[in-house]
């Protein structure tokens, strides 16, 4: 088995876009929370060609994929794969393609935006501007899509089946999708919108290229808690949290931080703190969030990573947890060069 | 390395509810395409699909998507004969493209035309996860739980990767299939590309016109094989390897040279360490658009000899079931070699001369086959080829 390494991330978010130098800036300071991506922030990221082809959340996922390739310091390439979380897809897409026909029927139907209501799409778009020809996923689960892909794809490098794989994910928020989840009944929640990318590649690899290493993801498991389809459960018992840790070799009292998914809707905030209190007792090592800075979206699951990775202050490794309503359920064990 | 039995099927296919209406349709070579009920259909140039027939139960209150995907994922789980304890430690893993997205249209044209509108959905039942939380819930299955959108390969990818979780030791058994009702979205936006055949599709053949749209949904347990053995699991098959690869090229059309489509055939032989001359049938992706299948049949020619393989496609009897085709295609591929029969290539009446296999035109043949594959390629370029075995 393969130890799996980080070597680049790149992020576009309300609240911090670029590489491991901007997170580590980000995550210094203390600035008010930023929800929403800018249009500047993905000013030199996409070309003109692309702005006017890909949507606007395909262009969130190419530039977030493009920084974290140039932090990792590999160009476009053969043997690269993508895994790629979403929990909504290209709705604003979706949203025009049927508003094209109920306004003018069948010759109202665009050719052009029909790919984008499928959900694969940002990975189809990200694929071909990095040139990944090799595995390629898009898993979609809700809020917790980007740290699901990201175990998915460190599962794959340490199992041998990728050599280099871009996992994270991407959401796109806007007013109609406000809207939908508000008319849909959805939970109170502080919700975002962005792309975030981490490149996984075997330790050994890593070294043999120099790459300049910013952790290594030491153990992942996803498993589902029992639960209603978008509810919340009453078990506490992750099994998530105690194989990750043991496939890390490590044990809870040594876990130094953990990065939550907590955003706001109450009752999944309280389940995942009995979850951890249930699964780390009796430590009760600090927690961050970082949804109260950036929102809760797919792009996170990269940012808590990054995060983890480049900790200088924690003594022992990070779990990097998130849990969603219906109960999927997903943790790393991330150690930073520093807690290693 | 641990393999992998394929020890439980469940299918809801045009053909009806259950495998062996499934199986029925298949080697009679029947053809389920026709006119379509589910939604309107006016002014499109294309009006026929395969839809599923009544019978398949559930609560109306789930969506169509949700009732396909329970009921088969019943009969898999039923089939294999595994506990309550079995299922709480197994992986769920489910292709999807449309979630709840035809209950979704309807809340919506109604909205749109300012008339009161059904019960309105909701995130859970109109996103693609939403089949992984209600059958997660409904059949206690708290393993590893993935909702696979990979377009019209997503359905295989979930076996692939139900697979690797048990190659790699993290479960001895899962759940995996995929699962599509018809929506409009979709009829509507095959239609805008032209995609669509105004008559029953027709793969392989020289005047193939496009393809046919279809629904369904189909489920497989996938077990260790040792431990399938050891409680005496029924095994259809092994599922003895898999590709995945990725064109990068072009977000609809597949690469003109078929390479991705070559990569994925071949990296499935090799993850089974099995020889091309072992294969004896290729359950082709087989759209029926002059694209696909000249591109496709080109792929299969650079990767195995014509020789004595067969080539046959499904859709050409239960349309194109997008994610639900690559989990309904595997277990065609399953039950081509538990039968020992090769179920055709319907409607196929002029054999395309730029096709150099035997795609058995109509009528299903007598084959013992010891390797088949199942090919499915998807928007994106996602390529996505399962090898599998006799038991």
């Amino acid at each position: 088995m393969a130890r799996v390494a980080v070597t680049g991330v790149g992020v576009v978010t309300g609240a911090v876009t670029g590489g491991r130098e901007q997170i580590r800036a980000f995550l210094a300071s203390s600035g008010a929370p930023a929800l929403s991506v800018p249009s500047s922030a993905l000013g030199g990221l996409i070309d003109e060609t692309e702005a006017r082809r890909l949507s606007r959340i395909c262009q969130l996922s190419v530039a977030a994929a493009r920084i974290a390739l140039a932090d990792a310091g590999l160009g476009p390439g053969a043997g690269l794969g993508l895994v790629i979380g979403a929990e909504f897809g290209d709705l604003r897409s979706t949203i025009a393609f049927v508003d094209g026909y109920l306004h003018r029927g069948p010759g109202g139907l665009s050719a052009l935006l029909f790919p984008n209501t499928v959900m694969n799409t940002m990975a189809a778009a990200t694929a071909i501007a990095v040139t990944a020809r090799e595995l390629s996923l898009t898993l979609n689960a809700p809020t917790v899509a980007g740290e699901l892909a990201i175990a998915r794809a460190a599962a794959a490098v340490r199992a041998g089946r990728a050599d280099a794989v871009l996992a994270g994910g991407v959401d796109e928020f806007d007013s109609a999708l406000a809207e939908l989840l508000a008319e849909g009944g959805a939970p109170s929640e502080r919700r975002g919108e962005g792309a975030g990318f981490v490149l996984l590649e075997s330790l050994d690899t890593a070294e043999a290229r120099g790459a300049r290493v910013l952790g290594e993801i030491a153990g992942v498991a996803w498993r589902a808690l029992r639960a209603r389809p978008y509810g919340v459960g009453r078990g506490a018992a992750s099994r998530a949290v105690a194989a990750a840790l043991d496939e890390a070799g490590a044990t809870s009292g040594e876990v130094g931080r953990v990065w939550v998914s907590a955003s706001g809707d109450g009752p999944r905030d309280r389940w995942e703190q009995a979850i951890l209190e249930e699964a780390l007792r009796p430590a009760r090592p600090p927690q961050t969030a970082l949804a109260s800075r950036a929102g809760r979206h797919a792009g996170l699951g990269a940012l808590a990573v990054a995060a983890a990775a480049l900790d200088e202050v924690s003594r022992g490794p990070a779990v990097v947890h998130a849990i969603a309503r219906g109960g999927t359920h997903v943790a790393l064990v991330v150690r930073s060069v520093h807690n290693g | 390395m641990r393999r992998i039995a394929v020890s439980g099927l469940g299918v809801v296919s045009p053909f009806g509810t259950g495998v062996k209406a499934y199986w029925n349709g298949l080697s009679a070579g029947a053809c389920a395409i026709r006119p379509v009920t589910l939604i309107e259909t006016e002014g499109f140039r294309c009006r026929i699909a395969a839809e599923v027939p009544d019978g398949f139960g559930g609560s109306l209150r789930r969506s169509r998507a949700d009732r396909l995907a329970l009921a088969a994922a019943r009969e898999a789980l039923e089939d294999a004969g595994l506990s309550r304890v079995e299922r709480a430690e197994a992986a769920l893993a489910v292709g999807a493209v449309g979630g709840g997205m035809l209950e979704a249209e309807a809340w919506y044209w109604e909205r749109f035309r300012g008339r009161r509108p059904p019960s309105r959905p909701t995130p859970r039942s109109m996103l693609p996860f939403s089949h992984a939380e209600a059958l997660g819930n409904a059949l206690g299955l708290e393993g590893p739980r993935e909702t696979l959108v990979m377009a019209c390969s997503s359905g295989a990818a979930s076996l692939a990767l139900a697979a690797d979780l048990i190659a790699d030791g993290v479960v001895a058994t899962a759940l995996a299939g995929g699962v599509d009702a018809l929506t409009r979205i979709c009829f509507m936006g095959f239609n805008a590309l032209k995609l669509l055949c105004p008559e029953p599709c027709r793969p392989f053949d020289r005047d193939r016109r496009g393809m046919s749209i279809g629904e369904g949904a189909a489920f497989v347990v996938l077990e260790e094989l040792g431990r399938a053995r050891a409680r005496g699991a029924r095994i259809y098959a092994t599922l003895a390897g898999h590709g995945m690869t990725t064109d990068a090229y072009h977000v609809t059309s597949p690469h003109p040279e078929g390479e991705g489509m070559v990569r994925a055939m071949a990296a499935a032989l090799e993850s089974g360490r099995i020889a091309p001359a072992a294969v004896g049938y290729v359950n082709a992706h087989g759209t029926a658009t002059p694209q696909n299948d000249r591109i496709e049949a080109r792929a299969i020619h650079e990767v195995f000899a014509p020789g004595r393989l067969l080539v046959s496609s499904t859709k050409s009897m239960i349309g194109h079931t997008m994610a639900a085709a690559g989990a309904l295609e595997a277990v065609a591929t399953i039950l081509a070699l538990v039968h020992e029969v090769v179920p055709p290539t319907a409607n196929l009446e002029t054999p395309d001369p730029d096709v150099a296999f035997d795609c058995v035109p109509r009528v299903a043949r007598e084959a013992a086959v010891e390797y088949a594959i199942s090919n499915s390629f998807g928007f994106g370029g996602q390529n996505v080829t399962l090898l599998f075995g006799r038991a």
